[in-house]
């Protein structure tokens, strides 16, 4: 993946229309966010609250999935847990398979992105029926999310419509989005209905009436999970809060930071199967708890990354991601949060150059809505990365010399004296082209230094 | 305990008496010392003028910055007890960038917090290390003096200045105190221009495609004069709008308020 | 050991007062500020808002509901026809001038909820599933239009009382169903009803 991650940011940059694209929904939900925050005055403060209710979940996780298991149970559901990636997608499967599904309607989860949900039920030989449109989108184009947010931001209008044209029984007359969007109601509506099964993730699992909490502003989670007889939720242990209060604080958070809107359209609680005589709603419900490196995560300093809330403002306001676009990352989660995540999910060694690839500049903590200090969380992974001689001998072999040669003023000085006067050779103005610096002349100029440095003519005045 | 970081929790009266001249210590940085010792000097001019005593310890070097986001601990607490070293006898350490002020003032601590002998030592540095502009802003109260300088400039916030230390308001409160000199608002201030240090040359390509569109920006400020707290960001930017085309110069804030605003700027010869 | 106890056994046991601490987070919490002598404007210039994109009726009793509706829904052509959901406060009431669907159309029809709340807030409705009130209708629908008293409206989402027993769902219903799923262009009635009427009772 390494030598991946470079050469797909490469590829992404000479992408004309990935940039229009990112900037049409990056660049939109960045200004969107910023009046929502405006309107909100106490706004600073509540973060520091979401932080606080995220952290106090955290410390006391487990008390909040046992308190969480006996009420969902309570009220008819089924709960399972699942170490791995592979044993939730295992359960799902069976789940399904005992349900004698065909086909199952899909909302939109990262969670269940991550682990490789849409593989699983491919292999099993069980349709899929992605409802949310962006991720209708991306399995027309048999890709990966590249936004946890907007999954298919990277796809213009054009190449959407082409998707819809070659795909759709009935694809949109005009030219516009609003046909497409049509299109898609009309394409997926059936198939929708008709699944067996539906499976949901979770935006929050409220843990004293058992509750799950969707959020979608389209309608599809509740669409696929309420008509067919089985309701399947997976969702990441975090994802517990400790009431539905809890849950309104985080959702005013949320939808601020994700969209810019207040809240989103449609917020649904589910509280276990259908009652005896409710009119509709599945007989069953089961929810599947996947810890997959989240215990892992609280022991290895990254704690509070799991106060995430899947919002999208980081990667929103990242420069990096605003060139590069989510399918560079190269995992499941992409831009600042996707760079902590993926060392945890992918190792490492597989995945080195998202910590790496950042300018620490600091924007991504400062709009967190848990304000998770995510530059500091980076940082921890370039040590580890460093601790682990995963870095690349040149880079290892400079900073090391370079901090040899710092803790000896004399050497130090002398060192500086002849780079200078080294550089000098090559312009006295500026450079376009140096020995060893081909990394910035490449792009930009180099201005000369002037000649001698600082504290060589700072002990000449002196005199 | 975390060392106060923001330069906005600071009441800058009652630091110092002001009869007395404060005795400050200038970290000049390895890159204003090899690239543009101007600002150095700059930066003395404009302490003195601020009624301060400046010495330049012989025995400063690098902060560690280097080593410390390349994820090298040891080196970087080995530069820290080494920096901490040729600065901890002053009352004032003021430096003329923010990532530097920013590594002594909130990465020493965190660094050596482990560290009994150390730690105490980075925290006690940390409370007195200063940015230049927060410094004579705030601690100071200073404002040039028949500084003139008629050109329109635009401002960069360098990004560790204004997240880790809180500087925004300061510098554009000395600099309205130039005279003639107009500040044109630049779209996207405060977004990163692509330079994070060793970032700029271990991912070139991503590094470019972002100050390609800081340069943009700049350009479109119809400013003549880019101005900024740090010689990273500042190298950055000018050689990509010199390679560019662009008319725009460029230099540290520092030189405008020293009075030697009118002198070469970054990329013109001394 | 199951993957439970595998889980739970990483995970801290507790000491200290969970609950308490709990509660102690939601003290005095920041929310958007609203009016509480004027709920009901806050509630119609939310609904009025763009990313909202409801329309609002008022009536003075239930009786003027079906009238309202008709009024409603004669203004499209054509006339969508309307599921009524089996509670009889609604039932009872003369529809003669509605056309009416037993069952909901899976597409382009209009279906008629109860909310059990409204929130000033952020516009919204409260709904609840019951034996009398199906939730699907309520997403297939094109039109949605939804029925709240006015002494039911709150400030704030905290503010709803909570229901005896959790029924199946509670969902809030905040406007039409949209996405900007495609080149971040809003969009309105991506799966869900494009069009929301409230029609607010007193």
């Amino acid at each position: 993946m390494n030598a991946g991650f470079k050469l797909r940011a490469a590829e992404a940059l000479a992408d004309p229309l990935l940039k229009v694209a990112v900037e049409r929904t990056a660049g939109t939900a960045e200004a969107k966010r910023a009046t929502a925050v405006a309107a909100f005055d106490a706004f600073e403060a509540a973060r520091t609250r979401a932080a606080a209710i995220k952290d106090h979940v955290i410390a006391h996780l487990g008390h909040y999935l046992e308190q969480f298991e006996a009420n969902a149970i309570a009220a008819g559901a089924q709960v399972h847990w699942a170490e791995t990636a592979d044993d939730a997608c295992r359960i799902v499967v069976d789940l399904c398979r005992r349900a004698g599904a065909k086909s199952v309607a899909r909302s939109k989860s990262m969670l269940g992105e991550e682990i490789g949900l849409p593989h699983a039920l491919a292999e099993a030989g069980i349709e899929r029926v992605e409802t949310d449109l962006a991720e209708h989108i991306i399995q027309l184009a048999g890709e990966r999310p590249s936004h946890i947010v907007w999954p298919a931001m990277h796809k213009t209008r054009e190449q959407v419509s082409d998707l819809f044209r070659a795909r759709h029984a009935e694809p949109h007359a005009e030219e516009t989005i609003t046909a497409m969007a049509e299109s898609a109601r009309r394409h997926l509506r059936t198939a929708m209905l008709g699944a067996d099964v539906g499976i949901s993730g979770a935006n929050f699992l409220v843990a004293d009436t058992g509750a799950v909490c969707t959020v979608t502003n389209e309608g599809n989670a509740e669409l696929s999970v309420v008509p067919p007889r089985v309701h399947i939720v997976t969702a990441g242990i975090e994802k517990l809060v400790p009431s539905m209060d809890h849950a309104i604080h985080l959702l005013r958070m949320l939808a601020r930071s994700a969209t810019g809107a207040p809240l989103t359209q449609y917020t649904t609680f589910y509280t276990g199967p259908k009652r005896a005589r409710d009119l509709d709603g599945p007989e069953e419900m089961h929810i599947v708890l996947v810890d997959n490196g989240r215990t892992k995560m609280r022991d290895e300093g990254l704690a509070e990354m799991l106060r995430c809330i899947r919002c999208g403002a980081c990667m929103n306001h990242c420069v990096v991601f605003r060139q590069i676009g989510g399918h560079a990352y190269g995992g499941t989660y992409p831009g600042p949060m996707g760079a902590v995540l993926t060392p945890t999910l992918d190792g490492l060694a597989a995945s080195r150059d998202l910590p790496q690839a950042c300018t620490m500049n600091g924007k991504c903590q400062e709009v967190c809505p848990v304000r998770i200090p995510l530059p500091t969380l980076l940082r921890g992974w370039r040590e580890k990365s460093w601790r682990e001689g995963l870095e690349p001998v040149s880079t290892r072999s400079a900073v090391r010399l370079w901090a040899w040669v710092a803790r000896r003023p004399w050497l130090y000085r002398l060192s500086a004296r002849m780079a200078v006067r080294a550089m000098c050779l090559f312009g006295r103005r500026w450079i376009a082209a140096i020995p060893l610096a081909g990394a910035w002349t490449r792009h930009r100029d180099l201005p000369a230094p002037q000649g001698r440095t600082f504290m060589d003519q700072y002990r000449r005045r002196q005199r | 305990m975390a060392p106060m970081r923001y330069f906005d929790e600071v009441e800058a009266d009652g630091i110092l008496p002001m009869t007395e001249r404060r005795q400050v210590a200038l970290f000049v940085t390895c890159l204003v010392d090899a690239m543009r010792p101007r600002i150095g000097f700059a930066a003395i001019e404009a302490l003195e003028a601020a009624g301060c005593d400046v010495a330049v310890p012989e025995a400063q070097t690098c902060c560690g910055q280097p080593a410390l986001n390349s994820g090298d601990r040891q080196d970087a607490a080995a530069l820290a007890r080494n920096t901490i070293r040729a600065l901890e006898e002053y009352p004032f350490v003021v430096v003329p960038s923010g990532s530097c002020a920013g590594t002594i003032r909130v990465h020493y601590p965190e660094i050596l917090a482990d560290d009994p002998v150390w730690g105490p030592r980075a925290e006690a540095l940390a409370e007195r290390t200063w940015e230049i502009l927060a410094f004579l802003d705030q601690v100071c109260g200073w404002r040039p003096q028949g500084v003139r300088l008629p050109v329109t400039a635009a401002y960069h916030d360098s990004c560790a200045g204004l997240r880790e230390l809180g500087i925004k308001a300061q510098p554009r409160r000395l600099l309205r105190a130039v005279e003639a000199l107009q500040l044109a608002p630049l779209a996207g201030e405060e977004t990163c221009c692509g330079f994070g240090g060793t970032f700029c040359v271990k991912y070139p390509a991503i590094s470019n495609a972002i100050t390609d569109e800081k340069a943009a920006a700049i350009e479109a400020s119809g400013a003549e004069l880019l101005l900024a707290g740090d010689l990273g960001c500042l190298m950055n930017m000018a050689g990509k709008l010199h390679r560019r085309g662009a008319g725009v110069r460029a230099m540290h804030t520092v030189e405008v308020l020293a009075g030697m605003g009118d002198g070469p700027a970054i990329g013109e010869e001394a | 050991m199951s993957a439970r106890d595998a889980i739970l056994r990483r995970l801290d046991t507790n000491s200290g007062d969970v609950a308490a601490e709990a509660r102690a987070l939601l003290a005095l919490p920041e929310r958007p500020a609203v009016d509480a002598r004027a709920l009901i404007e806050t509630f119609a210039e939310r609904l009025s808002a763009p990313g909202v994109a409801a329309s609002l009726d008022r009536i003075e009793s239930v009786e003027q509901l079906p009238g309202a509706v008709a009024a409603y829904l004669g203004t499209y052509a054509p006339v969508p026809a309307l599921y009524l959901p089996p509670d009889p406060a609604v039932q009872r009431l003369d529809w003669s001038s509605v056309a009416l669907d037993a069952a909901c159309a899976v597409d382009g029809g209009a279906a008629l909820a109860v909310a059990s709340a409204a929130v000033a807030e952020t516009g919204s409705l409260v709904l609840d599933t019951a034996p009398t009130a199906p939730m699907l209708p309520n997403f297939l629908a094109l039109h949605h239009l939804v029925v709240v008293r006015a002494k039911t409206l709150v400030a704030h989402l905290e503010d709803v009382p909570a229901p005896a027993t959790m029924p199946r769902a509670r969902y809030w219903v905040t406007g039409v169903s949209g996405t900007t799923d495609i080149e971040g262009q809003y969009v309105r009635g991506a799966h869900g009803p494009r069009f929301l009427h409230v029609i607010l009772i007193g």
